[in-house]
């Protein structure tokens, strides 16, 4: 466990002097997701000065759904996506091998050597966000409401994490597989509103498909106190399950893989 | 000239063939956003029965059409040619007795477009099942009128891109430019959601910016809302932003090539 967070402080500095190369483009990176940012609250002003309510939600709930949104798309930008973009070109071109020889667990090396540093920012946002619509919505929660949508904020990204190893270890057995991710990444933006609106069709894909939804509407759903207790605990053993499955696939594929070169 | 054009269109079209499950995944990303946003309108729209006088068909049929028309007009460029200005290869084409964006940056859109269509066709036939429109108010003649709008909608859409993408010349981070130009489409081309419901300052100024007759224009047009003082207005629009993006992107094309000098040349 300390060999582990020491390896992360490690990735941390190193992604840390890769971003200090390019301060400039850090700056531009930041200015760009800010006006995004803007664009999503004037968004929600347009909706809002129409309705009071969307599927049931106020406007403060829907901050907050939007900062957890950003939560998870800030796990994707800042981890998912350049470590996919390692993987892919490893497998292909076999220097995957080096990684496989190293003394540390393989997945864990695949998953944090590269961190897009600047996206930290991004994340301090996301939270700024539920904090900010919290206090609009004024709705009242207890220290369990809270504390549950903490726990399925977590599991929610751990469910989209092990979908995001089986789709990578797919590549073990389809090297020609690398748009791998591009699914996740499609059907992300539904995750900016309540699934609850969706038609059921859509629901399905969002929840068991491609589980955006585990990550971003259920976790406030909890915290509206939507949610019973029965059902919090199933989310969260979903989300374990999900993970010990997909760390069996990684495996699985890693035996499987024989390295391009040889 | 034509046949240039003929073997042009080969070129690209297998190209744009091989490439056909990228092309695939590319489309599902795009789509998801306008149906999103059309599930939120007529979620609201239901709700209270009616939003600003709009009924939940008046924002089924938008987005529906705004899924065709979005294929139509929009425009992928920057992907295609900002990187052979970073790396060089442009040269290559620069040798050649034709104009290289003129012909075949203009040819590869074209052959994405046809493909993109082909895919999305089925989809919104599936989409049109499931939202049931009421396209009682299309007419004939009201589609007729549209083929113009929308091919003044791409041809502006695709020069000011190209426009953007020479920046390329000058600077590494024209990707970022891209995207603040992309953050002013989202803004004022009625994207999001009906101009009508945008704040009254944005409607305004979206009147004189070229970016509503990419999709807001052509759509209402389609859809029979137009009155034909307001048709005529935004065709003249339409001529006017032709002009300005062909002298703004040929100047900037004539000083960028100026400067131009390849890497490993």
């Amino acid at each position: 466990m300390r060999h582990a967070f020491r390896l992360i402080l490690t990735f941390l500095k190193v992604n840390l002097q890769i971003a200090l190369a390019y301060r400039l483009d850090t700056l531009v990176n930041i200015a760009i997701n800010l006006m995004w940012l803007g664009w999503e609250l004037f968004s929600l002003s347009i909706i809002f000065n129409n309705t009071d309510t969307l599927g049931g939600w106020g406007v403060g709930e829907l901050i907050a759904l939007l900062g957890v949104f950003r939560l998870v798309n800030t796990l994707m930008a800042a981890l998912i996506w350049p470590a996919t973009e390692k993987f892919n070109s490893s497998v292909r071109d076999g220097s995957l091998d080096y990684t496989l020889l190293q003394p540390a667990n393989s997945l864990f090396l695949i998953s944090f050597s590269r961190i897009v540093i600047w996206r930290v920012w991004d994340l301090a946002l996301g939270f700024i966000l539920v904090a900010a619509g919290l206090s609009i919505s004024g709705g009242t929660w207890t220290a369990f409401s809270l504390l549950s949508f903490i726990v399925l904020v977590m599991t929610g990204m751990l469910v989209i994490y092990s979908l995001w190893i089986v789709l990578v270890a797919a590549t073990f057995w389809f090297i020609k597989f690398d748009n791998n991710v591009t699914i996740l990444q499609a059907l992300l933006d539904t995750g900016r509103y309540p699934a609850t609106i969706y038609p059921p069709w859509l629901r399905l894909i969002v929840t068991f498909l491609v589980p955006i939804a585990v990550a971003t509407t259920v976790p406030l759903q909890a915290l509206r106190g939507d949610l019973s207790v029965g059902q919090i605990l199933l989310f969260i053993s979903v989300g374990l399950v999900a993970f010990l499955f997909a760390y069996q696939v990684w495996r699985a594929g890693v035996r499987r893989y024989s390295g391009a070169s040889s | 000239m034509l046949k240039i054009y003929l073997r042009l269109w080969q070129v690209n079209w297998s190209e744009q063939w091989q490439y056909r499950a990228n092309l695939l995944m590319y489309l599902l990303y795009w789509l998801v956003s306008p149906i999103v946003y059309l599930i939120v309108w007529i979620t609201i729209a239901n709700s209270q029965g009616s939003v600003n006088g709009l009924t939940a068909n008046d924002f089924v049929t938008y987005y529906l059409v705004l899924l065709i028309v979005d294929q139509l007009t929009s425009d992928i460029t920057i992907h295609i040619l900002a990187y052979k200005i970073q790396d060089g290869t442009l040269s290559g084409d620069l040798l050649k007795p034709i104009h290289p964006i003129l012909t075949n940056t203009l040819v590869n859109n074209l052959a994405f477009k046809a493909l993109t269509l082909m895919a999305l066709i089925p989809i919104w036939i599936l989409l049109s099942l499931f939202f049931r429109p009421d396209f009682s108010a299309v007419s004939w003649s009201s589609l007729l009128l549209a083929v113009p709008a929308v091919i003044f909608g791409f041809l502006i859409s695709f020069l000011l891109n190209a426009t953007i993408t020479c920046l390329a010349f000058w600077t590494t981070r024209v990707y970022s430019i891209s995207e603040f130009y992309y953050a002013l489409v989202v803004l004022f081309s009625g994207q999001f959601v009906r101009l009508e419901l945008m704040p009254p300052l944005i409607q305004q100024l979206s009147q004189y910016l070229p970016f509503q007759l990419f999709l807001y224009f052509p759509i209402k047009l389609i859809l029979g809302e137009l009155p034909p003082q307001l048709i005529m207005r935004s065709f003249i629009m339409d001529v006017i932003w032709l002009i300005v993006a062909f002298l703004l992107f040929n100047w900037v094309w004539r000083e960028g090539v100026k400067r131009f000098s390849a890497v490993g040349a």
